[in-house]
């Protein structure tokens, strides 16, 4: 295989069934990336990421003896590393592949304007291709992978997580910011479907991870401080009691750091009276055969439900998501609770009961003579509070009338939002969040439990509101993944690092000062001394490239020279490599 | 006929846009944009770097000087880079290269900085909506230069 000689350049554009093609002329720009300097073979294809499309990559490789391969598809955050492996699999070093992104950041976007979209197709494959001609062999290295997990949320999703871990033969390190393992389940006295209580789904699960030697637990604790890569953090463990910490090193984490059940002040008198209350603050009413009115102990007549408080509200900050459990747990509640009281009614925008035995529930509810009644989305109930008594009005959508009601009792189901520390932990971590403030997977669909940080996992409400059936089975998923990482034993790490040229450094140490992560420093080896990557510790970000006043530090995979051939592609491309000829 | 002729011009001129974008940040939230089908101009090519950080001056200097008739760096939110602090180095870098691009002549309304998460595909695709309309209003860099 050739390796940094003359560029031979194959480009591959994909039509994406319709997604690209329907906007895009495809085969104008295959024909247009024929002329460009260095390709010596272009092509459309249907899907380049099926089997007939790799397989074809492959072939050509070995046909017309490639040693660049652009492909113009989706973002290179969904399928770079299939297509990475593809190149890899026909002899190709990774590194001698680019990506361009034609379906999220031109066909997608610019629908109504083909023949414009076709010109920014042609200027970002051009651009890819003078990039392509400049890219560089690397190394692949690999790092080993040290075989304990951290775990970071002691609820339902982390104590399976753990357990899932241990069982497996690694070490598992579980914090959890309280003093009790447990989380928000642990409250709840009536699960769905099951008719369990949370006590009855928890408290085996902590037995077994008191049982086994594996796991470490440390309460009333937080992480303090995160540092490395894949396969070998430093964890600095903290205690918030004895302000004691504590440094661990771990190959791989989870965090399963759930939710808080949203506090809905503003909403529907919350506050207001103490009558008024959440479907979490129910569940932690003491025990009794008779639901007693909180404000008079007498026994509740007449109750009502309100759904999607706080939730599905569009244009409101963090509130805009279905929180998924609320309708299945207001249908379980008002049936349980219907036999105890007069009447009970639930007041809902949409009824959600999407999961394996919620419909039943639901059913159930309706069987017991739960009335349900639908309020617009734009003109939510209005409850208020005078001398302790509640009045509800609101607009019957199928009965097409106003309606009104005085409940002892108002039961709001609410939204479930992230913690409060949630985005310290996002910071500590380098994870993004969503709109609604949960953190964001790899990919919703292709990695919906790993993360953009190689080596940390999410699972259950850390990623967004979920039951607890779904947050266990995300439990196990990270678990699994964290173990095929561990029991490998080693793992493929990036090459693209910052590296300083010992000749042009000038020794100003403005590098020291910019990079984030302490990874540079100064080599003493050298008279001047000059600065040095310490390759483990950078995490290429670049910041030291762009900040050496020498130029005397190259950002593998992103040098100067890679991005400003682009610029020049785009810009003022050269006859030549507008398609155009020599001549 | 001359009157005609010059409609005709400016018409058919669009601006350049060059724009750099962080990977985790921008480029994601310009994902998010074309996977929500959010439509906005065609004017920008964006270019992919890890991090606004490793965005160099020169970058954007050699973009206008190359006939860039504006330049976009769109990074994630100061508090939120995926690398702890390199847009905060970004941002830094910007004040200064902001004076230096006026002083050469070129008006800085040429030159935007945003933040946009991974999550606000409509805050990246208004950047480039707002820069182009910008850029179109003050017409082709041209002979701005000094």
């Amino acid at each position: 295989m050739l390796k940094n000689n003359e560029a031979r350049i194959g480009v591959f554009v994909c039509h994406c069934g319709h997604n690209i093609a329907g906007t895009v002329d495809v085969k104008e720009v295959a024909e247009m990336a024929l002329k460009l300097p260095g390709v010596v073979f272009s092509t459309d294809e249907m899907f380049m990421c099926s089997d007939a499309g790799q397989v074809l990559i492959r072939e050509k490789i070995e046909e017309c003896n490639l040693n660049r391969v652009v492909v113009a598809s989706c973002s290179p955050r969904m399928h770079e590393p299939t297509f990475r492996r593809v190149v890899e699999e026909a002899g190709v070093n990774r590194y001698l592949f680019d990506q361009v992104n034609l379906r999220e950041h031109v066909s997608w976007c610019h629908m109504r304007e083909p023949e414009l979209a076709t010109e920014k197709a042609k200027d970002l494959v051009r651009m890819s291709v003078a990039r392509a001609a400049k890219l560089e062999h690397l190394p692949v290295k690999k790092v080993n992978v040290l075989p304990s997990t951290l775990v970071v949320g002691g609820g339902i999703a982390g104590l399976r997580a753990s357990l899932d871990i241990a069982e497996r033969g690694f070490n598992v390190i579980l914090v959890e910011k309280t003093s009790e393992l447990g989380g928000n389940v642990v409250n709840w006295t009536h699960l769905f479907p099951s008719n369990q209580s949370g006590v009855d789904v928890i408290v085996p699960l902590v037995k077994a991870i008191k049982r086994n030697k594996r796991i470490k637990v440390h309460l009333n604790s937080k992480v303090s401080a995160f540092e490395g890569y894949i396969g070998n953090f430093g964890v600095t463990i903290k205690n918030l009691e004895t302000e004691q910490e504590e440094r661990v090193e771990v190959g791989t984490v989870i965090l399963t750091t759930g939710f808080e059940p949203f506090k809905p002040y503003g909403y529907y008198g919350y506050g207001e009276s103490p009558d008024i209350l959440t479907l979490a603050e129910l569940q932690k009413l003491p025990p009794s055969d008779i639901l007693l009115v909180p404000s008079t102990g007498k026994p509740v007549k007449k109750l009502v439900f309100i759904g999607c408080v706080g939730s599905r509200e569009p244009g409101v900050k963090g509130h805009e998501h279905c929180s998924r459990h609320c309708c299945s747990a207001t249908a379980k509640a008002a049936s349980d609770l219907r036999v105890r009281v007069d009447e009970a009614l639930v007041l809902y925008q949409d009824i959600r009961t999407y999961g394996s035995g919620h419909e039943e529930l639901h059913r159930l509810a309706r069987q017991k003579h739960v009335i349900y009644s639908k309020f617009p989305r734009d003109s939510k109930p209005k409850v208020t509070v005078k001398n302790g008594k509640i009045k509800i009005n609101w607009f019957d959508v199928l009965a097409g009338e106003p309606l009104e009601f005085e409940p002892d009792m108002v039961v709001l189901s609410t939204a479930m939002i992230p913690p409060d520390d949630v985005e310290q932990t996002a910071h500590l971590f380098s994870l993004t969040r969503s709109g609604d403030g949960f953190f964001n997977p790899e990919h919703i669909k292709l990695a919906p439990l790993t993360t953009h940080t190689a080596g940390v996992m999410i699972a259950g409400a850390a990623q967004a509101a979920k039951n607890a059936s779904e947050s266990v089975i995300d439990a196990s998923g990270a678990a699994a993944k964290a173990v095929g990482l561990m029991a490998q034993g080693e793992v493929e790490i990036e090459s693209t690092v910052a590296h300083v040229l010992p000749e042009l450094c000038s020794s100003c140490h403005t590098c020291l000062t910019a990079c984030p992560y302490g990874a540079i420093s100064m080599n003493e080896e050298y008279d001047p001394p000059v600065a040095m990557v310490t390759e483990a510790k950078c995490h290429s970000c670049g910041t030291c490239a762009a900040a050496c006043p020498s130029s005397a530090i190259v950002m593998y995979h992103s040098t100067d020279d890679q991005i400003l051939t682009m610029v020049e592609a785009f810009l003022c491309p050269t006859p030549e490599a507008e398609g155009g000829g020599s001549a | 006929m001359t009157v005609t002729q010059t409609v005709t011009k400016q018409e058919e001129w669009e601006p350049k846009i060059m724009a750099y974008c962080c990977n985790w940040c921008s480029y994601a939230g310009a994902d998010l944009a074309g996977t929500s089908r959010i439509q906005y101009p065609t004017n920008a090519r964006i270019l992919r770097v890890n991090c606004t950080g490793r965005i160099s001056p020169e970058f954007i200097l050699a973009a206008l000087d190359m006939g860039a008739d504006g330049v976009l760096v769109s990074g994630c939110h100061p508090g939120d880079c995926h690398y702890t602090s390199g847009n905060l180095k970004a941002r830094a870098r910007w004040a200064l290269m902001e004076t230096a691009i006026e002083q050469a002549g070129i008006d800085p309304r040429r030159v935007r900085l945003q933040w946009a998460s991974a999550s606000e595909a409509q805050i990246f695709a208004d950047g480039v909506k707002t820069l182009t309309e910008q850029v179109r209003k003050l017409g082709p860099i041209g002979r701005e230069w000094k």
